[in-house]
């Protein structure tokens, strides 16, 4: 029971870290149609300042939000420079220039900082656990869990009583009627790309505190698993991605704590493989993305 | 079945079985390293094609390809591997494996079989799954299949290289394989099942209104690549003579699918262009990237030269030509693209035998809160001309797509004599002799006026004759002489008319027609009007007419029905409609008198 406990924060802190993930893939993929491969660098970039500002001796209370600007501002910037020319073109054109995008960043990171795993100085506290009922928990793991959370209710309120946020949401369901209503397209897109630079960014510190180490490839995996969170929920929806990152987290802890010896091997295949029979089920994903039924005929 | 001009496939085929002699020639004259480039460029290139008869022709990128890949190379390594090596390397393989020892040829052919039944099953459960979602899913079949040959320890060595495969791929057997994949992906694409795919990338709905039944074209397709894969992957195996489960992942996926996205992935032109392009860069860039000097200028090693190199031809590409390099038509269909003389025999064209009445009872359309159509009921028989009228929102085209099986209803049953037809999906309905177009115009904008009606002739009323009635229908609504002129590039009016030539193709015994005339001058809606009469008159068709040109209406129509927020308020002659007080009072508003 004990153990069962104890894999389930695991699976909050880890299925935590992929619905932001996945949350900053869909507010994208909602309004633009973008499937963004080079989210996985947005990680990356916000795991190397706060890789620097370890070094330049920063405090990490000051060097946890400049990571997360970085990321902001890199997630801007990409979309200025990299999706902007082909914004109205299809989606696979899309998506082909985001794995453009990914792949020369990987490659700039390999030769401008190093082709290998980085260690990030991480405050001492960070790696202290505290007893609770008996459960040993990480404090890595409770601030996982506890920045999701406040993440999730915070994005929750902007979505729902800013301008913005309702904009982006209204952008989502219907882009052409939201720009006719006189929603400035750049805004939003904008908007939203700077929304999936700071959840990259809080996934990336997240990401790092538990394993106090970067790598130019450091956000390619979870990014793999983000996307798989995206469609598991409903691509597009954004309730869905957390919906399906959480389960996805929870899916992959119980497979590694509960499965037998001998199939451990064939975690992760058996654990897509409970994926794929959700999505045989339920095609369009846990909570379907609203503009599936505003398709005009 | 082939659906394009003799010619077009003539000297499609003649062009690569020369170029690749030849490039096969000319390697052989340069010695060993033209040699290996070359045999390495021709498996790649039956995995570029392999990926394009997927992808190119569904429109559904796939990343989930190298993974047939993977299962080609090692069921057919298993099979090559000399005996003795295989006891000593993998004494848990089971005997009968263990004592097998074939060449590559049967190895190859047995590999393919294999690989064709996993991409069956996998097939239908992706399936399910549209467009985005699909493409992303593929990614989790590459990452789940990696996991299986990294997993399996005793049958593939885990993540450990799997060494000692004969090497028995050469030039001459890479070349012939790659005439082979190169063939068959350009026959698919111009195929029945290959023309119905591309009608279903380039619009979905109406593509399954003319009666294409767009999965099992997909699935078709997706075997057919899985198994040109599961070629390379058995080829690629026997050339280096050692494999990894990592050959098989990420950065091949990425390399192979720039050829395929660079050169065009819809046609296999783009394919052997996109193909030759990142090759000869990344040849030369390979040369670079430990570093050179030039003009006394020193260039340092950069890491990942040809990565980059890779990613700007991408991005060079998108931005510039989002098509591809070769853009959307092969070579041959650019050079020979004069038409061919159409001639159209009178008796293509017979009057319907479905003389039964379409009878709805009681249909209606939920979307959320809002009741869009409720409780209508309404009959059309073959033979009349009846007109549907209401403001906008009334909740006509939501009639019409219920009826055409586009819709589910929420409630409410329609059927023909004794078939039920509710129920049925749009491309059954289609095949059931009810045609329609669409309000916002629907047709395949890249493909040929003659390939979108062609399309509608070959999946409806099992494809007997379709030429002559893609033809005939042509000629009826004239458009014939648009044929060969990509249907995207006509005018408003044309392409209006073009869609009925499509719905006509179909042999439908009822038209739906929504909105035909909208955007058409008055000469224009004249002559459809005497087409549509003489639909109706000679051919027996009966007509359902959407439109808000009201004297079009009177003029042509026998019956009008009248919705008003989703309720049948009127039914009648047109006298008896232009007389209704309900119909004013829903046109006008409420008489304040």
């Amino acid at each position: 029971m004990d153990l069962f406990l104890q894999q389930t924060v695991n699976a909050f802190a880890l299925g935590g870290t992929y619905a932001l993930l996945a949350l900053g893939l869909a507010v994208v993929f909602s309004i633009m149609g973008l499937i963004n491969f080079a989210h996985g660098e947005l990680m990356t970039i916000a795991g190397y300042v706060l890789m620097y500002c370890g070094l330049a001796g920063l405090p990490f209370l000051l060097s946890v939000p400049l990571a997360i600007s970085a990321s902001m501002v890199a997630a801007v910037l990409m979309e200025r420079i990299a999706f902007r020319p082909v914004r109205n073109s299809s989606g696979a054109t899309m998506l082909v220039t985001s794995f453009a995008v990914a792949m020369i960043l990987q490659v700039l990171f390999q030769n401008l900082i190093s082709t290998r795993s980085q260690p990030v100085l991480l405050p001492q506290l960070l790696s202290d656990s505290v007893t609770i009922g008996g459960l040993v928990i990480g404090v890595n793991k409770i601030a996982a869990i506890v920045s999701t959370l406040v993440m999730l209710v915070v994005l929750d309120r902007f979505m729902k009583h800013q301008k913005t946020g309702i904009a982006m949401r209204a952008a989502a369901e219907d882009f052409g009627v939201a720009r006719l209503m006189g929603i400035r397209a750049n805004t939003v897109i904008a908007g939203a790309f700077a929304l999936s630079g700071l959840l990259a960014g809080v996934a990336a510190v997240l990401w790092v505190s538990q394993r106090a180490s970067v790598d130019p490839l450091m956000g390619f995996m979870p990014v793999l698993k983000a996307f798989i969170a995206a469609i598991l929920g409903g691509l597009g929806s954004l309730r869905g991605a957390v919906a399906g990152g959480f389960l996805l987290g929870f899916i992959e802890i119980y497979l590694a704590a509960f499965l037998p010896h001998e199939f451990q091997e064939f975690r992760e295949p058996i654990g897509l493989g409970i994926v794929v029979l959700v999505l045989l089920f339920r095609p369009n994903g846990l909570i379907p993305s609203a503009a599936l039924k505003a398709i005009k005929v | 079945m082939l659906t394009s001009p003799r010619q077009h496939i003539i000297s499609s085929v003649l062009a690569i079985v020369i170029a690749i002699v030849l490039a096969s020639l000319l390697a052989s004259a340069l010695g060993a390293a033209s040699e290996r480039i070359l045999t390495v460029f021709f498996i790649s290139l039956i995995a570029v094609v392999g990926m394009g008869v997927y992808s190119g022709n569904s429109g559904i990128l796939s990343f989930g390809h190298l993974s047939f890949m993977g299962i080609g190379a090692y069921t057919a390594s298993l099979l090559t591997l000399p005996a003795n090596l295989k006891v000593a390397t993998l004494p848990k393989l089971p005997d009968w494996l263990a004592t097998t020892e074939i060449g590559l040829f049967p190895a190859s052919v047995i590999a393919i079989m294999l690989t064709v039944f996993v991409a069956l099953l996998i097939g239908i459960a992706l399936g399910k799954l549209e467009g985005s979602a699909a493409t992303i899913s593929t990614l989790g079949l590459l990452i789940i299949i990696h996991g299986v040959l990294i997993g399996w320890r005793d049958v593939t060595r885990g993540s450990q290289t799997f060494f000692g495969i004969p090497r028995e791929t050469t030039l001459w057997s890479a070349a012939i394989g790659c005439m082979f994949a190169l063939i068959i992906a350009r026959l698919y694409r111009d195929s029945v099942s290959g023309l119905r795919l591309r009608a279903g990338r380039e619009n979905a709905i109406a593509a399954s209104a003319v009666g294409v039944r767009i999965r099992r074209e997909r699935l078709v397709s997706w075997v057919l690549s899985a198994a040109l894969m599961a070629l390379s992957g058995a080829l690629i195996a026997h050339f280096l003579g050692a494999i990894s489960p990592k050959k098989f992942f990420f950065t091949d996926t990425f390399l192979l699918l720039a050829m395929l996205i660079v050169g065009g992935m819809s046609t296999v032109t783009g394919a052997v262009t996109g193909a030759v392009a990142i090759t000869v860069v990344t040849e030369v860039l390979r040369r670079f990237e430990g570093g050179f000097s030039l003009a006394g200028f020193e260039m340092p090693a950069v890491f990942g030269t040809t990565q980059i190199g890779i990613g700007a031809i991408i991005l060079f590409a998108m931005f510039r030509k989002p098509e591809g390099l070769a853009g959307l038509k092969e070579w041959e269909e650019r050079v020979f693209s004069r038409p061919h003389a159409v001639k159209v025999t009178a008796s293509t064209e017979q009057p319907t035998k479905d003389t039964q009445p379409l009878i709805a009872k009681g249909m209606t359309m939920r979307f959320g809160g809002l009741t869009a159509v409720n409780d209508v009921s309404i009959s059309l028989r073959p033979g009349e001309i009846m007109g549907l009228i209401g403001p906008n929102g009334s909740g006509k085209t939501t009639l019409m797509n219920m009826l055409s099986g586009v819709l589910e209803p929420s409630s409410g049953k329609f059927h023909r004599g004794k078939e039920l037809l509710s129920g049925l999906v749009s491309y059954e309905i289609a095949d059931r002799g009810i045609a329609r177009t669409f309000q916002n115009i629907r047709l395949f904008p890249n493909l040929t006026v003659h390939q979108n009606v062609l399309v509608a002739a070959l999946s409806t009323k099992g494809g007997v004759n379709a030429a002559a009635r893609a033809d005939a229908a042509l000629e009826r609504m004239g458009v014939i002489g648009h044929a060969h002129d990509d249907a995207g590039t006509l005018s408003y009016g044309d392409q209006r008319r073009v869609e009925i030539a499509r719905a006509l193709a179909c042999l439908p015994s009822l038209l739906f027609l929504d909105e035909p005339a909208a955007g058409m001058n008055w000469e224009e809606t004249d002559s459809l009007m005497e087409t549509l009469r003489m639909l109706a008159k000679e051919l027996g068709i009966g007509v359902l007419l959407v439109d808000h040109d009201l004297k079009l209406i009177n003029q042509l129509c026998d019956r009008i029905a009248v919705l008003n927020e989703g309720h049948l308020i009127a039914e009648g002659s047109p006298s008896e409609i232009r007389n209704n007080p309900a119909v004013i009072e829903a046109y006008l508003g409420p008489n304040k008198d």
